[in-house]
């Protein structure tokens, strides 16, 4: 260390750290971009349908656990009802793909419009509560919402809306045809990571710092000159517009939805995937749907039970491992990144 | 700008209730831009109120707060912050789970404009010139990566300052600086006051009557929520009043 | 004239009074989140789970040839071991973290999964309906009740009011309340925290098992029924203030009513979303519910 003028070597140590911490998130997101090319090559050869539409379904339901990672992991609060924002993603997006006309680029357009309206309403409803309230207020909302649209006869009721037609999704250079499986994970696996390189990219700038001092002591970030409410709007509203755009992605895939999509079941299936895959962590969310579904699939070929197992796993991650996978992986890449600077 | 006569906060009448007990009632004082200002009195005169209010934390009942001669009663804090009223806590309020280095960052983003609050962080270089400059001052480059929550008592006191102090503002209140610190650290917290006024307006409070009397230029007494006297720290230290109300106990304890 | 009371009389009437028997059981589920949330500050998202617990170990000593009336004590007791255990095992490992709000809640949801699917796993996923113990009806006001409705209204009140007894007015209570006001002093002063955290925890469990025992010949008995019950518990707990047992007994009566009512002018659909409105509602208004104030406060 050069004594003589410590500041400048102190900040560049400060962010070198900052560097190889995010270099770490992005060694993770490459490697899962890799792993998901090399399971298309391996996959794609031998005509199979159903595993493609499972991992196409894994990263549909990460873009809603990386919603609520952003609530929970980045800003503090627990959503119980981050399926509200899913099953209206999914039901805009099916009503829009039958009624509207079967174009990809309207039901994604029209799906964030009104998850943003329903978001800036719900947060204006939930903020105001903190901590435990926040949760009860979300899990009540998804609760009154789910039990309207299943009694709700225009909506399908019980049923919800079936036959949604396949689509083809226009790319400019090229299209996609949601009834190819392949293709359609491509697709999904694409904008997956690109909601998480955006979200990643915005935890990055004061924005997302912001969120992070609100997440760590919400009563002082009003004595350095932010609103915390207008914050705490701000990421509730970013989520809902997250889980809305995975929502969207469903019923491309499984030509339906049905209100169980907003049942408590799928918020807190979030929950256990940010937990088990890193809380905070982002690329956790990621990681652990893909755990998650296929651990449902796995076991669910043996016996109907996999709760028992998903429960008990959920519980130890709480107890024994807070941080989740990434949590405890990524030190370890961290290690690896700076040893390699050090001795190129 | 009217220049240096017109004090840099002026309080009138303030005055708030909580149900029955009121708590602050017809304040009135001003402080003089670049000069230390210190309210002193006794436990439960309504300092800490009086703090809170002139900082946005709780909303006043009557009467008004004028900063730089604007009128500022009631703003919430995030907004005084952007004025440029920046405040203390008694009780250590920092980012405890955040590295030194974040807290002073986030705190020195203030002084970026907004738009830029969507680009990377490290496009904001006004603020990381500011907390060069703060570790530079407040001699914290050795812990600039811990944690807020791991330093000791007087490092977290001497960073509470350096938060307060990043967005530059122009008033700065100091809610007892110097609480449950050692005699040397309090001497030390004393001269680092002492630097900061002239380009910047202080308003203090403080237990340490020594430590008031040797910096203040100004010192209001509060009692029971009202303004017992005034003046500089002869006159305040001669007030026959004060004597009985507040500095008769201290001297016997001092002494 | 004639009609309007007939209307009364033989509509409006007995559908407050079903109200009221539900309200009574939801009570005493609540009471036991209520206590629970008082004293230990945690959510318990297992406390419906619990109460269909109470409601399948009914169905299994019944099988075994044991009485209604002696379920009604022997469930409580079987579960009041397994709730200490649980907060033993799960709760107290987590308790003394920072964020332990968080953490109790996330580990009590993960309790709540396992134990939903152990009841699929034990009993089948299909709905058991318990025989009625008391049979027949019994005449009141010109009205045919139930007469296990009246007896599940007589019981219920009598448990509320001994359950207000034992917080209120005993050694047990009166150590619940101190460490709900301080724990630190109450530890100081020699009352065993850690055991009076356990064993509230158990009663507060015991309570949510006695309710399923109650509820199962009326609702049936299937692995989710917790999770359609612990919704208007959780409602009724806010509304009447988390941790406030007063505040319990009246939201319990007021949206159980409001649940009755609506069902019956607007169409039992709407019913729910309109209680879980209000608690919504509450929550933005007066996130301290109603009547306000904690256990040890209040």
């Amino acid at each position: 260390m050069d004594t003589l003028n410590p500041p400048l070597s102190i900040l560049q140590a400060v962010r070198r750290r900052d560097h190889i911490a995010h270099n770490a998130w992005q060694v993770f997101a490459f490697l899962f971009i890799g792993l998901a090319l090399a399971f298309t090559l391996v996959a794609a050869p031998s005509g199979d349908t159903f595993y493609f539409r499972l991992a196409t379904e894994a990263l549909i339901y990460s873009g809603l656990a990386m919603s609520v990672d952003l609530l929970l992991g980045f800003t503090g609060l627990l959503s119980l009802g981050q399926a509200l924002f899913f099953g209206l993603g999914a039901y805009t997006s099916a009503l829009v793909l039958k009624h509207v006309g079967p174009s990809f680029w309207t039901a994604m357009a029209v799906t964030l419009l009104v998850s943003t309206a329903v978001g800036i309403v719900g947060g204006f409803i939930a903020i105001r509560a903190r901590g435990v309230y926040f949760a009860l207020i979300t899990f009540g909302m998804a609760q009154v919402v789910s039990k309207i649209v299943y009694n709700t006869r225009e909506l399908g009721a019980s049923d919800g809306i079936m036959g949604i037609p396949v689509i083809q999704a226009n790319f400019l250079l090229f299209k996609v045809d949601t009834a190819q499986a392949p293709a359609f994970f491509l697709t999904v696996l694409a904008m997956t990571m690109g909601l998480y390189f955006c979200i990643a990219y915005l935890l990055r700038t004061p924005f997302g710092r912001t969120l992070g001092a609100v997440r760590n002591n919400e009563c002082r970030v009003p004595f350095l000159g932010y609103n915390p409410q207008l914050y705490k709007m701000l990421a509730y509203v970013l989520a809902a517009d997250m889980a809305a755009f995975s929502g969207a992605l469903y019923p491309m895939l499984r030509g339906f939805v049905s209100p169980e999509l907003m049942y408590f079941a799928v918020s807190g299936d979030a929950v256990i995937t940010v937990v088990i895959g890193g809380l905070g962590t982002l690329i956790g969310a990621i990681y652990g749907s893909v755990i998650l579904t296929g651990l449902k699939s796995a076991i669910g070929t043996y016996t109907g039970h996999y709760q028992i197992v998903i429960g008990v796993l959920f519980m130890l991650s709480v107890i024994a491992f807070p941080k989740g996978l990434m949590g405890y992986l990524s030190p370890l890449v961290e290690k690896w990144l700076a040893g390699r600077r050090e001795n190129p | 700008m009217t220049g240096g006569e017109l004090p840099v906060l002026e309080v009138r009448d303030l005055t708030v209730s909580f149900g029955a007990l009121t708590a602050v009632c017809g304040m009135c004082f001003s402080a003089e831009r670049g000069k230390i200002t210190s309210i002193i009195g006794p436990n439960g005169a309504g300092k800490s109120t009086l703090f809170n209010l002139v900082s946005g934390g709780i909303r006043p009942s009557a009467g008004t707060v004028l900063f730089e001669g604007a009128d500022v009663t009631g703003w919430a804090p995030y907004k005084l912050i952007r004025a440029g009223i920046s405040r203390s806590f008694q009780i250590t309020n920092l980012f405890f789970e955040l590295p030194v280095y974040e807290n002073l960052r986030l705190a020195a983003q203030a002084l970026e404009s907004s738009t830029k609050s969507l680009l990377p962080v490290r496009c904001s270089a006004r603020a990381r010139e500011r907390v060069d400059e703060l570790i530079e001052q407040f001699d914290l480059g050795e812990k600039v990566h811990e944690l807020a929550g791991y330093l000791s008592h007087g490092e977290q006191r001497r960073l509470e300052i350096a938060v307060v102090l990043a967005c530059r503002p122009r008033l700065l209140l100091l809610d007892e600086p110097t609480q449950g610190m050692s005699h040397s650290d309090t001497q030390e917290i004393g001269k680092v006051i002492r630097k900061l006024s002239g380009d910047l307006s202080i308003l203090l409070i403080e237990h340490d009557i020594d430590l008031v009397m040797d910096l203040s230029d100004h010192v209001v007494v509060m009692h029971q929520g009202a303004k017992l006297a005034e003046g500089t720290p002869p006159e305040v230290k001669g007030n026959p009043l004060v004597q009985s109300a507040y500095l008769g106990l201290s001297v016997h304890a001092g002494n | 004239m004639g009609g309007a009371v007939d209307y009364i009389q033989f509509v409006f009437m007995p559908q407050v009074f079903n109200g009221l028997t539900i309200g009574v059981a939801v009570i005493l589920m609540a009471l036991g989140l209520t206590i629970i949330f008082g004293l230990l500050d945690v959510i318990n998202m297992a406390h419906g789970e619990f109460y269909a617990l109470g409601a399948y170990l009914g169905i299994t000593l019944a099988s075994h040839g044991v009485g209604f009336w002696l379920l009604l004590i022997a469930v409580p007791l079987v579960l009041l071991p397994l709730g200490y255990g649980s907060d033993r095992l799960l709760i107290q490992r987590v308790f003394h973290q920072k964020d332990r709000h968080m953490l109790t809640l996330l580990l009590t949801f993960g309790l709540a999964i396992i134990m939903e699917d152990m009841f699929k796993l034990a009993y089948g996923p299909n709905t058991i309906r318990p025989e009625t113990p008391i049979s027949g009806g019994t005449e009141l006001f010109g009205n045919f009740f139930p007469s296990y409705r009246l007896f599940l209204m007589v019981f219920g009140t009598v448990t509320i009011a001994a359950v207000w007894l034992v917080v209120h007015r005993t050694r047990y209570g009166s150590m619940v309340r101190a460490a709900a006001f301080d724990k630190h002093m109450a530890s100081s002063l020699g009352v065993p925290v850690g055991k009076v955290y356990s064993a509230t925890f158990a009663f507060g469990v015991a309570l949510a098992g006695l309710s399923g025992v109650l509820l199962a010949p009326i609702y049936s008995v299937f692995p989710t029924m917790g999770k359609d019950f612990i919704l208007m518990a959780f409602a009724v707990v806010i509304v009447g203030g988390l941790g406030n047992i007063k505040g319990v007994v009246f939201a319990g009566l007021l949206l159980t009513q409001v649940q009755a009512i609506s069902s019956l002018y607007i169409s039992p659909v709407w019913a729910d979303p309109l209680v879980f409105a209000i608690m919504v509602l509450v929550l933005m208004v007066r996130p301290q519910g109603i009547l306000g104030g904690k256990l040890g406060h209040a």
